[in-house]
């Protein structure tokens, strides 16, 4: 066994591990439209299933915003690869222990089953067989719900699960505020639509609120275990803390103000909602290529017990 | 066809003159499929020749980078990467005070490589199967297959493997997996003068290497410890063994190596617990919040 | 880009060098987006080519971004 404790030196201040070589706006942005995308299918599914034909508009902005993941989503990962040309080589395996493997098969079976949920709303609305098509996407809509679940949370385990210290410290408030911060961003998106301060508005403003406070009290716990495991990155953490209080603070504050100029405002405060998560996506992944370079965190990290 | 008198030396001859099973003559192991081959690099041997990283860079065909000086002692290599797998690590240490004890001064010196983990973390990682596990229970990148999405380089504890920028795919060291084939020994092994870097299959390196650290124990070189073995050092965390292991005299950290890595697999399934139960809690508050109205 | 000819006398996986007429060595790492697979390469060895190449930083040897064979033996 070698002697003792370690005693602080590094390698020469060389980093230990490499960070990973992931273009933070490309993959950030990928995991915002893919939380974006997969809530709100979600969210069109149980408004779909609890009020029926009474919230026809929302459950098809819904359906049709669950189609930027395929879309955008799927060019900005394709982008960030190495050797884009062989992307489609993610399909030969599928591995349990890879959260990259489960993530794109989600990502095909989400595509899948919301572009057949989408294209059947968008039958539906012509007017043609009216019953039939909305049936039928009322079918394909739970398996699109169910995997647009997963979508929200996988890009949380995926970071979780390499050797970042950043990442890898806090593994279960990380999955927490990605998934929450999914949740909100959806219904924030979604409420903007709404035409009237009323019924499903509101629903969806105080689904938002719970969400955006889970999230709050994910990245405050995220910091306490992060700074217990040795990694101080008290500016990154002050920023992530702050954009997450002020997305929750602004959001409720546009709801409480006066029906008249709401409408606007809602939509503001629906904006910032989404411009924080997606500031929180790509502030998770410099924050934790940043760890991985210093050598002093890692191998604190990396200490028995 | 006229071609260059050398290059048609250079490639002339595909493996005539390879002795059959020469690893036997140069190893004493025989290479066979379906055994378990690595390392045990013992670097109270070492030199600091880097006879190794220039046999790597030689018979793979390598090309040089990191290039200029940087200052680091001996060190110019600087790290492994794409193009480098194998890089001697030098720290000047105390030379002078340690001058009365057997084997090494003061000099740490390391040949640094891939550890083929036993539960590779980059394997476990790769969502394209390109990195895969050999006959010679060794880990190797199919150049054919991966697809450069670089999730195996954060996911390594030892930051070994790198996607390359020249031909954006993920490359790191094959334990000369072509050479196996023939029943060659790596390059690295063969080239090393002082035998530092050992060949041959793991469950009789780790009794060479036990009994290597006994010896030094008994010839007063009592920080000597094993690198890799089984609920030693380096091999925590679920990892469970290093196919490439180490004999270190000093800390860790002081070769760059972490003292307790983690399997990264292991953290999957309670990551996406977590999430999936959030989206549960908020699906059913959204329910609750969604109850149809009256009127 | 630049441009050279040569032999391919040795390839390993998606590196090969290249001998040319005056019989010097250069050393290349066939890029990402050659529209060329690294199990083509081998096919080449013993073949005389032309390559379309560029220098990237920090790296004795040359990414080769297109191959043409010029005449088959």
């Amino acid at each position: 066994m070698p002697e003792g404790n370690w005693d602080g030196t590094t390698y020469y201040g060389r980093p230990q591990l490499k960070p990973a070589p992931f273009n933070k706006w490309l993959v950030g942005g990928y995991v915002f439209i893919a939380g974006l995308s997969g809530a709100a299918q979600l969210l069109a599914t149980l408004t779909d299933l609890r009020r029926g034909r009474a919230e026809t508009n929302a459950v098809r902005r819904g359906r049709y915003l669950a189609m930027l993941a395929p879309t955008i989503g799927a060019v900005c990962l394709i982008a960030d690869l190495g050797t884009p040309q062989r992307f489609y080589n993610m399909l030969r395996v599928f591995k349990t222990t890879s959260p990259m493997s489960i993530g794109s098969w989600a990502l095909v079976g989400f595509s899948i089953t919301s572009t057949a949920t989408a294209a059947l709303q968008c039958m539906a609305d012509r007017g043609r067989l009216t019953a039939w098509f909305r049936a039928l996407a009322r079918v394909t809509q739970i398996p699109a719900a169910g995997l647009g679940a997963v979508l929200c949370t996988y890009t949380a385990s995926l970071f979780s699960a390499t050797s970042t210290p950043r990442w890898a410290a806090a593994p279960f408030s990380l999955a927490v505020r990605y998934a929450s911060a999914a949740v909100a961003s959806a219904a924030a998106a979604l409420s903007v639509g709404e035409p009237r301060r009323a019924s499903l508005g509101r629903d969806l403003d105080s689904l938002a609120i719970a969400a955006l406070v889970t999230e709050l009290a994910a990245t405050m716990a995220e910091q306490q275990t992060v700074q217990r495991a040795g990694i101080d990155d008290s500016w990154s953490n002050l920023a992530d803390t702050v954009s997450a209080a002020l997305a929750l603070g602004l959001f409720a504050t546009s709801l409480l103000l006066p029906r008249q100029r709401s409408r606007l405002l809602s939509a503001a405060g629906s904006a910032i909602v989404l411009a924080g998560s997606f500031a929180m996506r790509v502030n998770v992944l410099r924050a934790g290529q940043r760890s991985a370079q210093q050598p002093n965190v890692r191998l604190s990290f990396a200490q028995r017990g | 066809m006229d071609m260059p008198l050398r290059a048609a030396d250079l490639c002339g001859n595909d493996l005539d003159g390879v002795i059959p099973n020469e690893s036997e003559l140069t190893a004493g192991v025989r290479i066979v499929p379906g055994r378990s081959y690595g390392f045990f690099t013992d670097t109270t041997l070492c030199i600091g020749c880097k006879a190794c990283e220039v046999a790597c860079k030689e018979w793979n065909n390598l090309p040089a980078d990191h290039l200029g000086l940087t200052g680091d002692s001996y060190d110019n290599t600087g790290a492994l990467s794409a193009n480098t797998w194998r890089h001697v690590n030098f720290v000047e240490h105390g030379v002078r005070d340690d001058c009365g004890t057997p084997g090494q001064s003061g000099w740490l010196m390391m040949s640094d490589v891939c550890k083929h983990c036993h539960n590779a973390p980059c394997l476990e990682a790769c969502p394209t199967g390109a990195l895969f596990r050999t006959e010679f229970d060794t880990v190797v990148v199919q150049q054919d297959v991966c697809n450069g999405c670089g999730y195996c380089v954060p996911a390594c504890p030892f930051g070994v493997i790198d996607v390359s920028t020249l031909d954006g795919k993920a490359h790191k060291c094959t334990l000369c997996y072509d050479r196996l084939k023939g029943g060659l020994e790596p390059a690295c092994a063969k080239s090393c003068p002082t035998n530092s870097i050992q060949f041959g299959e793991v469950t009789e390196l780790q009794q060479r290497a036990r009994t290597r650290v006994n010896a030094l124990h008994g010839a007063g070189v009592k920080t000597a410890y094993l690198y890799g073995v089984p609920d030693g050092p380096g091999a925590t965390g679920g990892l469970e063994h290093l196919n490439a292991f180490f004999l270190l005299t000093a800390q860790p950290e002081s070769y760059n190596l972490p003292r307790a890595p983690t399997r990264p697999a292991n953290r999957v399934a309670p990551s996406l617990a977590a999430g999936l139960t959030t989206i549960a809690a908020l699906a059913i508050a959204a329910l609750s919040f969604l109850a149809p109205r009256k009127g | 880009m630049q441009s050279i000819e040569g032999v391919v006398v040795i390839v390993q996986e998606g590196r090969f060098q290249l001998f040319d007429d005056d019989g010097v060595a250069h050393f290349f790492v066939l890029g990402y987006y050659a529209a060329m697979e690294p199990e083509q390469l081998q096919s080449l060895l013993r073949h005389r080519v032309r390559v379309r190449y560029s220098d990237p930083p920090d790296v004795i040897g040359h990414q080769a971004n297109r191959l043409l064979l010029l005449n088959a033996r």
